[in-house]
């Protein structure tokens, strides 16, 4: 490099830096924006994006207008635009404006409606079944309890499927179901917020160990469209399995190999999916504490399972089976279907991607063993699951986004983003070509 | 150095655990690169696809919509429209009410439409009628079946 192209370096930087700091506020802008108009807008109602439910924000109805697919998408691609933005410009970011929005977006969604998804209706049913009814959810349905307030809230889909939940989830999600139905959805909403304030800490405390720019990880989970719209919109259950695989890191990063490997089978009793860590823990660290942890907490939760729900509840491989069938729309093996000519997925497909995912693993084991960032596989696992999944929902394409923030393979974090832009592309059908 | 490592360390060098990566990987790395490029171009050319087909059935029925509203001549927003899923054929199944009122809560009237979109409409070849406060179209509820739908014995009788 010559002297002179040496010299434009620093004020090439000072241009950048100059740009970023106004750029980055105009994003933030831009994603409170995007997100009050989806709350305001759902709080109205009557949308078929928010599902039927008792009227939690009221107070906030007469703002906005109806919720229609068109200003819906318009959100979400303003919403990702402002976040491409955001990350780009993150140099320019301080700490405090950074925590500020993250807050601020979280505040927002907490005070609106449940956005997109049933599921946490599925949730309280489960909890009142057992708290109110008497009946274990891991044998009946929330059809079983058809004269239950909630009841009516369940999506149409669900309401003869036991849970497929872990026990630990089921045991938490119980005090919540003898706050009748509006505390329980507030309680829901706020177990949602307070995982995610642990998930976006623990990946604070992850990223800096690992001299990552933190407040660059913060954003990148805290400002992520899926995060903030679909999974805290809707106040599901996969905010509180990533807090506790943060954690699980974040005990390993401590060296605390035991408490990690327990509180990875911690999380998997709350969402078995967590599970797919483990391994590429223990082959990277090798330590018998791991091996202790994990077996003394499956053995106090297969107990505790037990105890309570009796051989079902401990049983959650049969669940997870029935729910591996399902097929959604909006999966990659479904898109790959329709583009081979095939209507959909069938049996034989389901095998060749178990297949799949298992020479995906096996890879990945076998990197690890020889020294590969058992963050970075662990992340890659999660993401193959998701992708190689006939059942795809937004919230699926977020549990690698946390190990790909701060994996030392930045190909992982580049391969979760375009994920979850190609899932963003498909949803603009109703934009491009709209129904009337 | 745990027991464990110390045992480890007796396999072959190229089967023993290792810190961290050994430098010299590179090929490895591209390889892997390569393939995920790959499939990340599949799943592009997949979704791109998707998002086509959606954006062509879309348009389908649009021009359903506006062919049972111009049949019927009711301007009705509460129209339903049914894909033949199981099939995988284009011909789709609209109903709506024949006179006003809440949707499915008045008879209704089902046109199948068949056929490419000319001129932003398709052809309505048969139908038949349902009765009031019938959610699901069901072979078992629908009479008076006309047109193509008769021959094809689409009603019970």
């Amino acid at each position: 490099m010559n002297v002179a192209a040496q010299s434009e370096l620093p004020l090439a930087r000072t241009r950048a830096t100059q740009w970023a700091a106004p750029l980055a506020g105009a994003c933030a802008l831009l994603l409170l924006a995007a997100t009050a108009e989806i709350v305001l807008d759902g709080a109205v109602g009557h949308s078929s994006l928010i599902p039927k439910s008792p009227e939690i924000a009221g107070w906030l109805s007469g703002i906005g207008e109806r919720l229609g697919f068109r200003i819906f998408l318009i959100a979400v691609l303003a919403f990702s635009a402002g976040y491409a933005g955001l990350i780009a410009a993150a140099r320019g970011i301080s700490k405090r404006l950074a925590l500020a929005l993250v807050v601020a977006l979280h505040a927002i969604v907490f005070v609106g409606p449940i956005l997109l998804s049933t599921d946490v209706f599925s949730y309280i049913a489960y909890a009142r079944m057992g708290v109110e009814h008497g009946l274990n959810p891991y044998t009946h349905g929330p059809i079983a309890i058809s004269h239950d307030p909630v009841y009516h809230y369940v999506g149409p889909d669900w309401k003869k499927v036991a849970t497929a939940y872990g026990p630990i989830y089921t045991l938490i999600s119980y005090p919540f179901g003898l706050l009748g139905v509006n505390g329980a959805i507030w309680g829901m909403k706020l177990l949602a917020m307070l995982s995610s304030a642990v998930t976006l800490a623990l990946t604070w405390r992850c990223a800096r160990a690992r001299a990552i720019d933190p407040v660059k990880a913060l954003l990148l989970v805290g400002a992520n469209p899926l995060y903030v719209i679909y999974a805290l919109g809707g106040a599901h259950n996969d905010l509180l399995m990533m807090a506790l695989m943060m954690a699980a890191v974040a005990l390993t990063f401590a060296r605390r190999e035991g408490s990690a490997a327990a509180t990875v089978v911690a999380g998997a009793l709350v969402k078995a999916t967590v599970a797919a860590l483990l391994p590429f823990m223990v082959l990277a660290r090798r330590s018998l504490a791991q091996v202790f942890g994990a077996l003394g907490a499956l053995a106090l939760g297969a107990v505790v399972a037990y105890a309570v729900f009796g051989v079902d509840g401990v049983n959650i491989v049969a669940a997870l089976n029935r729910d591996a069938a399902f097929v959604s729309t909006d999966s990659f093996p479904t898109e790959i279907a329709h583009l081979f000519g095939k209507p959909g997925v069938f049996p034989v497909d389901h095998d060749l991607l178990k297949a799949a995912l298992v020479i995906v693993v096996l890879h990945l084991l076998w990197r690890t063993w020889r020294g590969y960032d058992w963050v970075a596989a662990s992340g890659w696992a999660l993401l193959a699951i998701s992708v190689t999944s006939t059942w795809l929902l937004a919230w699926y394409i977020l549990w690698p986004l946390p190990l790909a923030v701060i994996a030392r393979d930045r190909r992982l974090l580049v391969a979760t983003l375009a994920i979850q832009a190609l899932f963003v592309f498909h949803q603009m059908t109703p934009l491009l070509a709209p129904v009337k | 150095m745990s027991t464990l490592d110390q045992r480890l360390q007796r396999l072959p060098p190229s089967l023993r655990p290792l810190e961290h990566e050994r430098s010299g990987s590179g090929r490895l790395w591209r390889v892997e690169t390569v393939v995920l490029l790959l499939v990340g171009l599949l799943l592009a050319i997949a979704t791109v696809n998707d998002v086509v087909l959606g954006t062509h059935t879309n348009h389908r029925l649009v021009a359903d919509l506006r062919t049972w509203r111009d049949y019927t001549g009711h301007d009705y927003k509460n129209v339903s429209t049914e894909q033949d899923i199981y099939h995988h054929t284009t011909t789709d199944v609209v109903c709506g009410n024949t006179v006003p009122g809440p949707p499915k809560e008045r008879v209704q009237i089902c046109l199948q439409m068949t056929g490419p979109v000319v001129h932003g409409h398709r052809a309505a070849r048969g139908g038949w009628y349902l009765p009031a406060n019938t959610e699901k179209n069901q072979r078992r509820y629908r009479y008076a079946c006309f047109g193509t739908s008769k021959a094809q014995k689409a009603c019970p009788q």
